[in-house]
């Protein structure tokens, strides 16, 4: 336990060093004027600018809110589209033959390309930044669930057909569960898109959200300050990312070890005092 | 009732024709719903043109007028050249960081900050960096296809079987050797997928690019058509963006066959018939 714990933060100490030298490298590059410092500032530099966005003006935050708003409302709107019409392609084979055309021409068109006509379409304000998130993530939601589902073990489904399943168990006991993997790596493939989405059509007109934060700070050449607004973008990434991530973690409980046993201990706690309940006869679901 | 016999008879002609009829009439109806309601201003033609009149502007940005040509021309120049050159330092930097263990380590976690940031997001910095010309716009293209291909390039060198790299030492081969009949060949096939992720992100970091701040190009193009509301012309731009696009996903397609063959049946035979004849041939003749 101790040596384990010793090796990482021995590790984690290497990492720090090399880190270290990395912005001493930089910090002196641009203190000797091998680096011009108008474009790349040094790391204090952009160290102070996050001091000042996040602790002095406190400006950030209304615009970090507003993007992550938009990013995750374009993701539900996308996602919800995305996942409808991926099933009904599942479910109906001639409904899946007229669909896909669209979808294909709706991915090989840049989502991007669509920001002018969208930003006619939805107006300045949030609307069409959430309707950009949600055209550009719509494509790896559809096109994920629609592979998971269609993806069946042909030995599994046999095996529920034989022994009388219905269509609507097939679907939800057999083919959902087996494709949910897929489609939340579809969502957090999505939801990066989504910001992307975003933060464009914030580039292209919009008067608050980190974009237009970052595009002012950069026209202004502080570029100490674009390269903080440029880390929060990350940043906003990584926390949207995460959220995806742990409700894939809660869903797809079976992929980790300590989570399948815990949720099975939960279940078979519950199926007891149910079966106890009505006279000890087992009840076949769940 | 067709429908169950298209499913289940293995595409006679016949059918195949008749999907295709189908499709045609499904797009055409689409079309003239779109049309109609236009014309009956259910839809305001101001922000949604008549599909008919985008039909005019097509034959009027390409050919009367012409004048999408030389924007076409510097958009697609940007997106080649910055996508041989983002994917060609992607990939190489992913080998030479794959060679070696130790330098992998230290990179991870920046490779990871990286990843999570919205890569044409650097694209104010970029253009406040390089002016509002065409290097501007080829450097946000090359930043943009350089994560795929390196980090695709490095999960497909990481993710070699242990087995056989181990095989490869105890009998005896070569660094280079090693390189170039394991760890390539069995990276191909995710360098060709971040090859395509790239190619795909080439054409938007272009046009966004362009949005930001240019004076040509095809996303210029689009802002000035909307800005005029010109949506008839502004949607040709879309539809030729499209259409690139389906072209360009279609010759990476035929590309990824090419070079990895072994993933097609087809192919893997007849590149192994010919490598068995040449193979015959320097061994003397036998057939």
């Amino acid at each position: 336990m101790m040596d384990r714990l010793s090796v990482h933060l021995q590790s984690l100490f290497k990492h720090l060093i090399v880190f270290a030298c990395v912005i001493a490298l930089w910090e002196g590059a641009a203190a000797v004027g091998l680096v011009d410092v108008i474009l790349l500032p040094p790391p204090h530099a952009i160290a102070g600018s996050i001091w000042d966005l996040y602790v002095e003006n406190r400006t950030i935050y209304r615009h970090f809110t507003i993007t992550f708003y938009e990013a995750f409302a374009g993701f539900l709107i996308g996602g919800a589209f995305g996942l409808a019409l991926a099933v009904g392609s599942s479910l109906n084979d001639s409904f899946r033959r007229y669909v896909s055309p669209y979808a294909i021409v709706l991915n090989v068109t840049p989502g991007l390309a669509l920001t002018p006509i969208v930003i006619a379409w939805f107006g300045f304000g949030y609307s069409s930044k959430i309707a950009l998130g949600a055209i550009v993530c719509f494509f790896p939601i559809f096109v994920n669930t629609l592979i998971a589902l269609s993806r069946t073990d042909g030995d599994t489904l046999e095996m529920f057909q034989s022994m009388g399943a219905s269509k609507g168990q097939v679907f939800w006991k057999l083919r959902v569960p087996a494709a949910l993997p897929m489609i939340f790596a579809g969502f957090k493939i999505a939801i990066t898109t989504a910001l992307v989405g975003a933060v464009v059509a914030e580039f292209s007109q919009a008067t608050a959200g980190i974009g237009v934060l970052m595009q002012r700070l950069s026209f202004a050449l502080d570029m100490s300050g674009a390269i903080a607004a440029l880390l929060s973008m990350s940043l906003l990434g990584l926390i949207l990312f995460t959220i995806i991530e742990i409700i894939d973690d809660r869903v797809v409980f079976w992929r980790r070890g300590s989570r399948m046993e815990a949720v099975s201990r939960r279940r078979l706690a519950r199926w007891k005092t149910s079966a106890g309940s009505s006279s000890g006869k087992p009840i076949g679901r769940k | 009732m067709n429908e169950i016999a298209d499913l289940t008879i293995p595409a006679p002609k016949r059918s195949a024709l008749n999907i295709i009829a189908r499709h045609l009439a499904i797009f055409l109806a689409l079309i003239s719903a779109w049309e109609i309601s236009c014309r009956l201003e259910w839809l305001d033609p101001l922000f949604f043109p008549y599909p008919s009149s985008i039909l005019e502007g097509f034959w009027r940005l390409y050919i009367t007028q012409g004048n999408i040509w030389s924007h076409l021309g510097l958009t697609m120049f940007a997106v080649i050249v910055g996508f041989t050159a983002g994917s060609v330092l992607g990939v190489g930097l992913a080998i030479c960081v794959g060679m070696s263990d130790r330098l992998r380590r230290y990179l991870k976690p920046y490779v990871i900050v990286l990843e999570a940031t919205p890569r044409i997001a650097i694209g104010p910095v970029i253009i406040a960096a390089f002016g509002f010309g065409w290097t501007s716009k080829t450097a946000i293209v090359m930043l943009v296809c350089f994560f795929a291909p390196f980090v695709n390039t490095l999960n497909g060198m990481i993710s070699v079987d242990r087995d056989k790299v181990e095989m490869f030492r105890s009998m005896g081969a070569s660094r280079i050797q090693t390189f170039s009949k394991l760890l390539l060949p069995s990276a191909l096939p995710e360098i060709s997928a971040g090859l395509r992720l790239a190619m795909a992100s080439a054409l938007g970091g272009a046009l966004v690019a362009e949005f930001i701040a240019s004076n040509a190009g095809l996303g210029v193009l689009i802002t000035q058509y909307t800005g005029t509301l010109n949506m008839a012309s502004a949607f040709v731009c879309v539809l030729t963006l499209s259409a690139l696009g389906y072209f360009i996903f279609r010759g990476m397609e035929a590309v990824d066959r090419f070079i990895i063959f072994w993933a097609d049946r087809d192919r893997i035979e007849a590149v192994g018939r010919k490598r068995l004849a040449a193979w015959h041939s320097r061994l003397g003749d036998r057939p």
